[in-house]
């Protein structure tokens, strides 16, 4: 049996860390696929504005121009918007899944970056030691004392809030938890038989980092990779929610600020959002725990 | 090495951070487009030499100057107190940040007491039923609190008890005292969106904590001796598991503090910190903002500091390496 297959067989038997890879896959497919069969979340429809999700109705004043008053009518969801729609009577289920795409690829490329930016660190730190060790862990020390969300809203504040940038400053703020642990594996390693003897036979430096000691860490970056993506995709959520998002697109942090406002008419714009952040973030912290458990020889 | 020599060395690298935090923000705000006299100019009526008006003000905060001789005059200002003028506000950072403190940490202190006696006793629940349904559902409960995203919770907790169900439609209102009960009741739905990851995250800590030391020798000695297993747990197990507790509270008291904080004060209106960092933002408010991110750098050094030195006194086993 080779190893992924061990792995594999591992993981099988966590439930939890199951159901979330499959809340994960069905994700990446619904933002690959999703945007063919549903209509443009950018369409603006006021005739149609605050439809509530289909089986629900509420209670709408609008303004008649036959009797000149205000009037009270029933409106119930329709299929055409089986989540509904929000105050600019644009549909909610494709703003969604337009929020899945830009939510997976925050928590993709920010956590890509970070997890590389972060190893690179760890293992030159660990590996050269002394004054460069010095040097990049006290640079960590000072990236880990600002407070993640602080850091990242002084960012964008200064830089503008594009989606790019926003991503960037996630992955360039990030890396620290990453390079700490790298560096602490890579120091158990160094001294290890196998790294000393491919010191005698003349191995590069290059060499030995990239193949004998960063190989031997990828379990442990993978369980942290795994668990730093919903931290990423918190954190554009978060910016999004108190205004500070990119407002080309329709990400969830972004649906849920508008929604804020609308909450005493049109709840479910707060709520549809949330659901599906809440559903990634636990996905993601159930793989990572059952990753750890399978990576784990010592748990049960 | 001694606890003295210890404790000496770990000041003086907080010191040392806390000088590359400034540091840091110094060059951060060099290399970022905002200038002082951008305020101004928004604001400048037709008629003035918008060259002349701009060297005035770049003159009078100092922006002309060497690089070196700004850095210089930037720490020492900082050490003495003086964090900037507040555009906006027209009044100086230090007063708005000595008016707006408090309202942030009577919110952080009544979340952290409530999260950390129910996340503790949530936590001794779940490891004395170590895998029944008992403790398998507190576990569930726990990742979802951990996970679900605090601004959402608290807009789902104001959609329910406030728009649909009525009970809380009261505001934080600075006009009264901080501890009147119009204000605690204001801040029922505050403490539980801040308290619940907080709450979650602490009962996973000390229910690790806990099995990890049920399997000790000590413990079996204390069943040996035929003590009941309440006893057991409560004065041998809990007391050895408390310790690594304490520390990750503590470590984690900033990160939730400015995350969760800023975050909750927002949804909620009370003005805090994080409220009136957010405000600045948007009012293009430059050296508030600053302001915030530097004070949630040097509380996070704070509790670093004594999280170690707490450490030190409580766990006598430690090495000072």
């Amino acid at each position: 049996m080779n190893i992924t297959t061990y792995y594999w067989e591992r993981i099988k038997g966590h439930r939890l860390a199951m159901s979330g890879l499959a809340f994960i896959i069905f994700l990446i497919l619904l933002a690959a696929i999703g945007p063919f069969f549903t209509v443009s979340p950018t369409v603006v429809n006021f005739d149609e504005k605050n439809l509530p999700p289909i089986g629900f109705s509420v209670e709408q004043s609008k303004f008649s121009s036959e009797a000149g008053s205000l009037i009270t009518t029933h409106v119930r969801g329709k299929w055409e918007h089986p989540l509904g729609t929000d105050g600019m009577g644009r549909d909610l289920l494709s703003q969604l899944i337009s929020g899945t795409r830009v939510s997976l690829l925050v928590g993709l490329f920010a956590t890509g970056l970070a997890i590389i930016i972060g190893a690179m660190v760890g293992v030159t730190s660990a590996y050269f030691g002394g004054i460069i060790d010095n040097i990049l862990m006290r640079f960590t020390d000072i990236m880990m004392t600002f407070p993640f969300l602080l850091l990242l809203i002084l960012i964008v504040y200064m830089f503008g809030s594009s989606l790019t940038l926003i991503i960037l400053s996630i992955g360039l703020t990030g890396w620290t938890g990453t390079a700490r642990l790298v560096r602490s594996e890579t120091l158990s390693l160094r001294t290890r038989e196998f790294i000393m003897a491919s010191k005698a036979l003349g191995a590069s430096d290059f060499r030995i980092v990239f193949h004998h000691l960063l190989p031997n860490t990828i379990s442990s970056i993978i369980v942290l990779a795994t668990l730093t993506i919903p931290g990423a995709i918190l954190a554009e959520a978060a910016l999004s929610f108190i205004g500070l998002g990119d407002p080309q697109v329709a990400s969830w942090g972004n649906i849920l600020n508008a929604g804020q406002n609308d909450i005493q008419t049109a709840w479910w714009i707060a709520v549809e959002p949330g659901i599906m952040l809440f559903l990634t973030i636990i996905s993601f912290n159930f793989l990572g725990e059952g990753l750890r458990d399978a990576f784990d020889p010592k748990s049960e | 090495m001694s606890m003295k020599s210890y404790i000496a060395k770990r000041l003086l690298h907080t010191i040392l951070i806390a000088w590359g935090v400034m540091t840091a923000a110094f060059f951060l705000m060099r290399i970022g487009p905002h200038s002082p006299a951008d305020k101004y100019l928004a604001t400048l009526g037709a008629g003035h030499n918008v060259s002349q008006v701009a060297a005035a003000i770049e003159s009078r905060y100092g922006v002309d100057r060497p690089l070196y001789e700004q850095y210089f005059t930037y720490i020492t200002s900082l050490l003495h107190g003086d964090w900037g003028w507040s555009f906006s506000t027209s009044m100086p950072v230090s007063d708005l940040i000595r008016t707006h403190w408090v309202y942030s940490f009577q919110l952080i202190l009544l979340s952290s007491i409530v999260a950390i006696l129910l996340g503790i006793t949530i936590g001794i629940f779940s490891a004395a039923r170590k895998n029944t349904t008992a403790d398998h559902i507190t576990t569930f409960f726990s990742f979802a609190g951990i996970s679900i995203p605090n601004f959402w919770l608290g807009m789902m907790l104001i959609l329910i008890f406030s728009v649909k169900l009525g009970w809380f439609k009261t505001y934080y209102d600075t006009g009264l005292p901080m501890f009147s009960l119009s204000n605690l009741y204001a801040l029922i739905l505050p403490v539980m969106t801040l308290a619940t990851g907080m709450m979650a995250g602490y009962s996973r800590y000390v229910r690790s904590s806990m099995l990890e030391n049920m399997n000790k020798d000590y413990v079996r000695t204390a069943r040996a001796k035929g003590l009941p297993e309440s006893i057991v747990l409560r004065r041998h197990v809990f007391r050895n598991a408390l310790l690594p507790v304490v520390t990750i509270i503590m470590l984690d008291m900033s990160g939730i503090f400015f995350g969760g904080a800023y975050i909750t004060e927002v949804i909620f209106g009370i003005p805090g910190l994080g409220w009136m960092s957010l405000k600045a933002v948007f009012s293009d408010d430059y050296s508030v903002v600053l302001a915030v991110t530097l004070i949630g750098a040097f509380v996070t050094l704070f509790f670093n500091l004594v999280a170690d030195i707490a450490y030190t006194y409580l766990d006598p086993r430690i090495r000072y390496e």
